[in-house]
């Protein structure tokens, strides 16, 4: 019917405002579901189908040296496969111009055939020849330095130099997100890469060259890691294991991982929170609506037209609203879904990573919307079945005459002015409507603050370890454990350096009961000033001189608390044997951001290990000049494996924050949209149900500004109430967060800084602020003499 | 032959604790091409019986049939169906749909009768073709009015329902829509009922019903109906 089509868009353009900040909610709801399921989909289908291509390997071995031609009788054991064994070796490149550490990590390749497990995908290129010096390069590495196929390329291994010739591109699964160590977060491809070497030529480069020490294994079908690791540790205990560890630990595929659910818990649950705040908004509307227009419902009933009729066209409001939406929100979540994975793309390196057009998504998204706005209008309708047409053309919609709770305090009630009063009434009126536009607004509330938390999230998981916690300048990681005083001696007295302390990370398996973790162990000088144990309020904690301190969350994962003996067992140990536990006493647990670890007094682990004056580390406080000459002189030097500066770690962690300090901003503004987009309505609604009021009001000589306080009054009642009840929700989703969020590489911190609770705040009293000034604005041009004429 | 015939219509109200028996027995018939004039006090029960007569609401007791069918006990299905399809109703508050046109107005209506008046015919029998495109809010109370007429006109139903149509209406358009209705009534064969305050416009009906206290204090039958140009406004 044309009429009321007619009817429907009049209605809709004369609150364009409200509607159009519904939609534009929709929008946001599945701009983000669209998008996001979509790179979801992409990112899913490309890392499938690549670990299939390349056999990535169920199991991943570090030890010290295995020999090679040992490596294919691991294949008898029970439930393992295959077995590939490597030599995995980091080399430096020459410095550059600017002074930067690289280093590529050397990958033996039993070249020109691939291995059986984790192949590399060749991109561009050839596979180099067998017994040549020709690698294959990550493309990430390749492009970062303006490296091309046919290059030569000058390395330092374990002090030699070698010159290779880079024969082509290649991707390997094991480092589609390839990081130097995870303590890095995130990868560099300027200052650290993946080369792939041909085995017969690697091996006569390194020492021990028939020796590997890097093992990767597939599991038989219905294999059990857990049953093939405990044979593997048998076996392998001489060669000084470090760690076995399943594919869902291996860093690339963990952090992968950990990115895919995160995905998947973002597009399912952002958004539902807009699509609920869009219903809130259609609902409240509608509900207005249907109140405005109990006369022309009558009216429609007494000439003849069906309840069928009349909801049908009652609900074309919310499926208009919900299909513009939904088709705005759905194309822009389809076209965005490209640059978004190709953003994806510069994080995780993975061939056959590409965006495919999905109408699927889209129809979901529709599916989404129109059922959420409809859901909306369904309370509404049924309002419509129960009207009697006499009923509704008399009466005024029925006002509740029940106190509210102000008024049953009298002596507050009567401070308040009559305006006021009104006000603070009509919150009562409808409760229903009052009480989802709280929800709403609170839920947006808690987003905001979650939002600007996020902030002090990335703070604590990079600029705060190296500001508060790794405070040393340069780090010295020796190649096998050593420490001496004279060592010290001379580090000590090197140019600039003013301060030296020797560290020692050990790997070693923690347990209590049937609960274990393999994690490393900090041995940290007595009371250090280069590396600090942090409690909950980032004050310094001195090392206990015996027992253990542990993370929050190894202390969970182990079920411990302050006071518990742990069990304790390291391949480090002297005269390591398969079994061969300490115990240790939990003296304190703290929180950490990066990393699970346990700490300890530095003697107290070495005499755990029973291997006095060994450190895995010298760390140094450094005058800035000096620091490039200290690495110039070490970083060749026979036992040191690699030289690192705290001053670049930082400085390339802080470059990396910018650029996620603008997905938070975004979720920031997205959720001030949403929370102004209902704040908004809220206004518009109380307006516009108290036209004839106001008219009256305006007749009667009030001032635009006087009767302001009537509409302002009601909002600020339902404002505070939000943010009241927004506070504990905040809390509550960030538990939520950290919870799903936290892996063993990083933890989110649970606390929310007080500065993010202000920025929520703040946006909210904002769009109160720009809501009332657009509510004014209309009380100003209220046509009051015309809105009285006319009955409704 | 009867077009609508009531037999005891009581019609009660409840309104908070206290009953109020506002129609109290009513027996009429009304036969098809028949003029009637409801007159009666305020509060005497005029829109009450109107509504009942209209299908918009039922009686609590008695019995009222449309051509033999049985109303009084009809679900709302039914009851709308005979609104859809045999009445139209002019409503003492207009009722009008706010943000329609005077001409939507009208078309809303007719896009749901079974055959319709011309929507242009209706709004030139009204004097409103300058008006069509305005919203009621734009109209004078007068002009609203005649709106509200049209729009029961157009549906060219068979029983025509009308309270106070001329209320807000001046002499000379007051006979200009009365002339309107009596042109359908005579051409075809249609059944109207106008409540009024006017005594002269009861002049013009073939029965007049005297409500008083929720009671038919008398029915009058008028040999001689005057035209509506007769009448002394
Ligand atoms: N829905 C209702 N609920 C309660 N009382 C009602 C309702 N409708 C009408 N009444 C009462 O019934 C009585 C008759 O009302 P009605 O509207 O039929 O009078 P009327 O004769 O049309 O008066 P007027 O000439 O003023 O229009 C009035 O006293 C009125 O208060
Ligand atoms: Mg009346």
């Amino acid at each position: 019917m044309v009429v009321l089509w007619k009817k429907l868009l009049r209605e809709i353009l004369s609150n364009k405002g409200v509607y159009f900040s519904c939609i534009l909610v929709i929008v946001i709801g599945l701009l983000s579901y669209t998008s996001m399921s979509i790179v979801l989909e992409n990112l899913e289908r490309a890392q499938g189908k690549f670990y299939e291509d390349t056999q990535f390997a169920d199991g991943f071995i570090r030890l010290t040296g295995y020999p090679e031609n040992q490596v294919n009788s691991l294949e008898n054991l029970t439930g393992v496969e295959k077995v590939e064994g490597r030599i995995v070796k980091d080399a430096r490149l020459p410095e550059d111009e600017e002074g930067r550490n690289r280093s590529l990590r050397l990958v033996s390749m039993p070249f020109p055939e691939q291995p059986q497990l984790n192949r590399v995908e060749l991109i561009k290129g050839n596979i180099p020849r067998g017994n040549s010096p020709e690698l294959l390069l990550d493309p990430k590495f390749m492009a970062a330095n303006q490296l091309a196929v046919g290059d030569s390329l000058t390395l330092i291994l374990e002090g030699r130099v070698v010159h290779f010739t880079i024969v082509g591109e290649a991707q390997s699964p094991e480092f589609i997100y390839a990081m130097r160590s995870a303590q890095d977060l995130y990868p560099d491809p300027e200052t650290f890469g993946i080369a792939y070497v041909p085995t017969s030529f690697y091996k006569n480069l390194v020492k021990e060259g028939n020796l590997v020490n890097d093992l990767v294994f597939s599991l038989e079908p219905g294999g059990n890691f857990e049953d093939v690791k405990l044979l593997l540790e048998k076996e392998l205990a001489p060669y000084g294991l470090q760690s076995i560890f399943p594919q869902k630990d291996q860093t690339s595929h963990a952090i992968l991982q950990g990115e895919l659910t995160n995905l998947a818990t973002m597009a399912n649950s952002l958004p539902m929170v807009f699509l609920g705040v869009s219903s809130i908004i259609l609902y409240t509307m509608l509900r207005r609506l249907m109140e405005q227009q109990r006369g022309s419902i009558g009216t429609m009933k007494a000439f003849g037209f069906t309840n069928g009729e009349i909801i049908r066209h009652y609900l074309n409001y919310p499926l208009f609203i919900g299909g513009v939406g939904g088709v705005l929100g759905g194309l822009s979540g389809v076209g965005s879904a490209y640059p978004l994975t190709t953003l994806y793309g510069e994080f995780f390196a993975l061939p056959g990573l590409e965006s495919t057009f999905s109408i699927k998504y889209f129809l979901f998204g529709m599916v989404f919307s129109l059922g959420f706005s409809l859901l909306s209008g369904l309370k509404v309708s049924l309002d419509i079945l129960r009207l009697d047409p006499t009923e509704a053309m008399r009466a005024p919609a029925p006002l509740s005459t029940r106190k509210t709770p102000f008024e049953k305090i009298p002596h507050l009630w009567q401070r308040f002015s009559s305006l006021t009063q009104m006000g603070l009434r009509n919150a009562f009126r409808v409760p229903t409507r009052s009480i989802f536009t709280i929800v709403g607004m609170a839920v947006v509330f808690s987003l905001m603050t979650v939002s600007w938390s996020l902030n002090n999230m990335m703070d604590k998981l990079t600029v705060y370890q190296f500001r508060e916690i790794q405070t040393y300048d340069v780090k010295i990681a020796f190649n096998s454990p050593t420490f001496s005083e004279s060592l010290r001696y001379t580090l000590a007295h090197e140019p600039g350096v003013s301060h030296v302390e020797p560290l020692l990370e050990v790997p070693a398996t923690l347990r209590n009961q049937w609960l274990e973790k393999d994690v490393a162990l900090i041995g940290i000088y007595p009371n250090s000033t280069l590396y600090h144990v942090l409690n909950q309020k980032g004050e310094k904690i001195p090392l206990p001189s015996d027992g253990i301190i542990l993370s929050e969350r190894l202390a969970k994962l182990l079920n411990v608390k302050k006071g518990d003996l742990i069990l304790v067992e390291s391949p480090f140990a002297r005269n390591y044997e398969e079994g061969q536990e300490k115990s240790l006493v939990v003296q304190e647990v703290v929180p950490q951001y990066i990393g699970i670890n346990g700490f300890m007094e530095i003697g107290t682990l070495q005499k755990l290990l029973e291997q006095e004056g060994i450190a895995t580390s010298a760390i140094l406080q450094v005058y800035e000049g000096d620091i490039g000459a200290l690495k110039k002189k070490y970083q060749d030097a026979d036992l040191v494996g690699s030289v690192e500066s705290v001053k670049e770690s930082l400085a390339m962690v802080e470059e990396m924050i910018e650029t996620y300090g603008f997905t938070i901003y975004f979720l920031a503004v997205l959720a001030g949209v949403a929370g102004f987009a209902l704040i908004y309505t809220s206004n518009i609604i109380s307006l516009s149900e108290r036209q004839r009021e106001l008219a009256s009001l305006r007749v009667l000589g009030l001032t635009p500004k006087e009767i302001m306080v009537v509409i302002s009054s009601e909002q600020w009642l339902l404002t505070s109430c939000g943010i009241i009840l927004g506070i504990p929700l905040s809390f509550a989703l960030m538990e939520g967060m950290a919870v799903s969020m936290s892996s063993d590489l990083f933890a989110i911190p649970k606390e929310i800084p007080l500065g993010a609770f202000a920025g929520a705040v703040g946006g909210t009293l904002f769009s109160v602020w720009v809501a009332q000034t657009r509510a004014y604005r209309k009380v100003k041009t209220l046509p009051f003499v015309e809105i009285l004429a006319t009955k409704e | 032959m009867s077009l609508l015939r009531g037999k005891g219509i009581r019609k009660t109200y409840l309104t908070g604790e206290v009953q109020i028996e506002v129609l109290k027995g009513l027996d009429f018939e009304i036969v098809e091409g028949e003029f009637i004039v409801i007159l009666g006090q305020s509060g005497s029960g005029k829109t009450t019986l109107l509504n009942i007569m209209g299908g918009m609401s039922t009686p609590t007791s008695g019995e009222l049939y449309y051509r033999g069918e049985p109303l009084h006990n009809a679900d709302e299905v039914k009851l709308n169906a005979y609104r859809r399809s045999s009445v139209g109703f002019v409503f003492q508050h207009y009722n009008l749909i706010p943000n329609l046109t005077a001409y939507e107005n009208i078309k809303l209506v007719a896009d749901i009768a079974e055959n319709p008046l011309s929507v242009n015919e209706v709004l030139q029998d009204m004097g409103l073709e300058d008006w069509a495109g305005h919203f009621p809010s734009q109209l004078s109370g007068g002009q609203q009015q005649r709106v509200a007429i049209g729009r029961a006109l157009v549906k060219n139903p068979d029983l025509l329902l009308c309270d106070e149509p001329t209320g807000a209406l001046d002499s000379k358009t007051g006979i200009q829509v009365l002339r309107a209705l009596l042109k359908l009534s005579r051409e075809n064969r249609k059944t109207i009922v106008i409540i009024t305050h006017n005594i002269e416009i009861a002049k013009m009906a073939q029965r007049v019903f005297y409500l008083k206290d929720g009671l038919f204090e008398k029915v009058e039958v008028n040999d001689y109906p005057l035209k509506p140009e007769e009448l002394l406004w």
